[in-house]
């Protein structure tokens, strides 16, 4: 099947610094992305590339199967992008659902069309679509923005962080909506969120972004710091509450330590010790079920930083882990890898 | 004192009684303030958009000329207007002079750069967003120009307001272009600064009402404006 997205040793370069620098990447129709990664780790960048909206400085994107034009609207018209921070045109709620429409000139049944939009983000179309856009909620904004956007039933919905601005109920009105119209018209979501629980709770698949990269399909544990020798050809890096992270090999400048959460076993009792095995101790503050793998992931602090850890359902059962249980998290020193960012 | 009290009774039975004088003034300000506003809204929006929705090169340079004109002088635009509509100046055979429309070209001068400047400003201080998210509803570069323009209408309806406020409360041009011919081209500033030279204090002051009416009526407009902007 023909990828909708294919991008191709795609770099972004601001003020000579690289913050995007993807070899490959495909996006298949109808599939549903979670792209996480810390802040700066050029998420919003690629978005926007995605978006169809920032041309890459170097590199190819393909937009099912033709090369993309950025200048004109001939693929962008297909894309649509949710932004972080709700914003409305200075019009009622029932024009800026038309506007979209209004440009492609599709007013036929416009009014039945934007009172569906209405319906989709859970708003009273009799109620909402005469207000003005200053008559609503941060939250009501931000449903009638994404009700703008899923009028116009588009092939991809690109999502930047679409309920960190919102109250709880239209967070899962926001989340619930993009879904149906995945279900509906089979369109692709790319979606980048804080919400772990619910991204990997629906995502296919989870992107995960550093300094630019691509890491892995997985999230990854990046463990930036002040790593030093251990002697052995060991390199540690400390804990604030003073605990050790032991590496194989050296970090050089231009790397960064990864762990993948694979690598990394719960258990509830600290093992006998070597020299080459980190048991660190830490508290679950989050557990989510994987999309389709009926695998769990397990977010595990330690002193101030987080550990993502995959346990099978049945490991999680036994255990009886739960959010706010003490654990310690075991792995090999040869488990963190170096990973060279140019 | 007495004068002055006097002078405020006056007004008001002027004002009241329908006085022909007082409102050909008031009629020749509307007259002559509609037409220069209009034209200089259809001349000074499309540039001001273009100034602020544009980047190219000496634009900088542009945006100060136009700033510096915004404290252009009124007798100054009189001066050099009177001398281009003079009998003997290039213009002086289209008889201008001493006319409403004499009076709309200086008046038309002196408000375009209010109109440019502002809706320039109007145009750089639209969210950043809005460009996003016009693109990202699909619209194209043409839509996106003149969406921008209606989004920034409300601080375009202040331009144009700020720019009526200037007009018709400017005295200079109007007094050497229009020549404050009784009946004809004597507006309500070039009156009151007649009749208050005679003496007359009550017609002064009842066109000073006029005037201070439409001038609070221009700064509620803007204020309102301005809060929906």
């Amino acid at each position: 099947m023909m990828p909708i997205y294919k991008l191709e040793n795609l770099k972004k370069v601001y003020d000579e610094r690289t913050v995007l620098d993807i070899e490959d990447l495909k996006i298949q129709e109808g599939e549903i992305i979670g792209l996480v990664g810390p802040n700066g780790s050029g998420k919003s960048t690629l978005l926007r590339i995605l978006a169809l909206l920032e041309k890459p400085t170097e590199g190819d994107i393909y937009f099912r199967g033709e090369m993309a034009v950025f200048e004109e609207n001939k693929h962008r018209k297909h894309v649509t992008m949710l932004l972080q921070n709700p914003f409305l045109l200075k019009r009622t709620v029932f024009e800026n659902i038309a506007y979209g429409l209004r440009m492609r000139g599709q007013v036929n049944r416009l009014t039945e069309k934007v009172y569906d939009a209405l319906n989709m983000v859970g708003l009273d179309p009799g109620n909402f679509s005469g207000r003005k856009w200053y008559q609503l909620s941060g939250g009501e904004a931000q449903r009638v923005a994404l009700a703008s956007r899923l009028v116009l039933r588009p092939k991809v919905i690109l999502l930047d962080e679409p309920t960190a601005s919102v109250d709880t109920a239209s967070g899962h009105i926001i989340q619930n909506a993009v879904l149906k119209a995945r279900d509906m018209w089979g369109s692709t979501l790319v979606i980048v969120t804080h919400d772990l629980a619910w991204i990997y709770g629906v995502a296919e698949r989870i992107l995960s972004l550093f300094r630019g990269k691509l890491i892995k399909e997985v999230p990854e544990n990046i463990l930036a710091g002040d790593w030093r020798p251990y002697g052995k050809g060991l390199s540690a890096l400390r804990l604030s509450d003073g605990q050790f992270v032991i590496g194989a090999g050296s970090l050089s400048p231009d790397s960064v330590a990864i762990l993948d959460p694979e690598d990394v076993i719960i258990g509830l009792e600290k093992p006998a010790i070597d020299s080459a095995l980190n048991s660190l101790r830490g508290t679950i503050i989050e557990m989510s079920l994987e999309n389709g793998t009926g695998q769990v992931l397990v977010k595990v602090k330690v002193a101030d930083r987080l550990f993502t850890s995959v346990v099978t359902g049945c490991s999680a059962e036994n255990l009886r882990l739960r959010p706010g249980t003490a654990v310690f998290l075991h792995f090999k020193a040869s488990a963190i890898k170096w990973m060279r960012l140019s | 004192m007495d004068y002055i009290l006097e002078g405020i009774i006056g007004a008001f039975q002027l004002l009241l009684s329908g006085h022909e004088e007082t409102y050909s003034a008031v009629a020749t300000t509307l007259k002559v303030s509609t037409l220069s506003i209009t034209a200089c809204l259809l001349v000074g929006i499309p540039l001001g958009f273009l100034l602020g929705y544009r980047d190219f090169p000496g634009k900088r340079a542009i945006r100060a000329v136009v700033d510096t004109l915004l404290a252009l002088p009124t007798v100054v635009v009189g001066l050099l207007v009177y001398a281009f509509i003079t009998r003997r100046g290039p213009l002086g055979e289209m008889g201008l002079l001493f006319t409403i429309r004499g009076i709309a070209i200086g008046q038309f001068i002196l408000a375009l750069p209010i109109v440019v400047s502002l809706t320039a400003s109007a145009v750089e201080e639209l969210d950043p967003k809005l460009g996003l998210t016009l693109k990202t509803l699909g619209a194209t570069k043409r839509q996106v120009a003149l969406s921008s323009l209606w989004e920034g209408r409300y601080s375009v309806m202040v331009s144009a307001v700020t720019a009526y406020g200037r007009v018709i409360s400017e005295v200079g041009a109007s007094m050497m272009l229009g020549g404050n011919i009784k009946w004809h081209t004597r507006t309500i500033t070039t009156a009151i600064a007649l009749e208050t030279g005679k003496g007359q204090f009550s017609m002064g002051i009842a066109l000073g009402l006029v005037l201070l009416t439409l001038a609070f009526a221009v700064n509620t407009t803007v204020s309102v404006l301005r809060r929906r902007a």
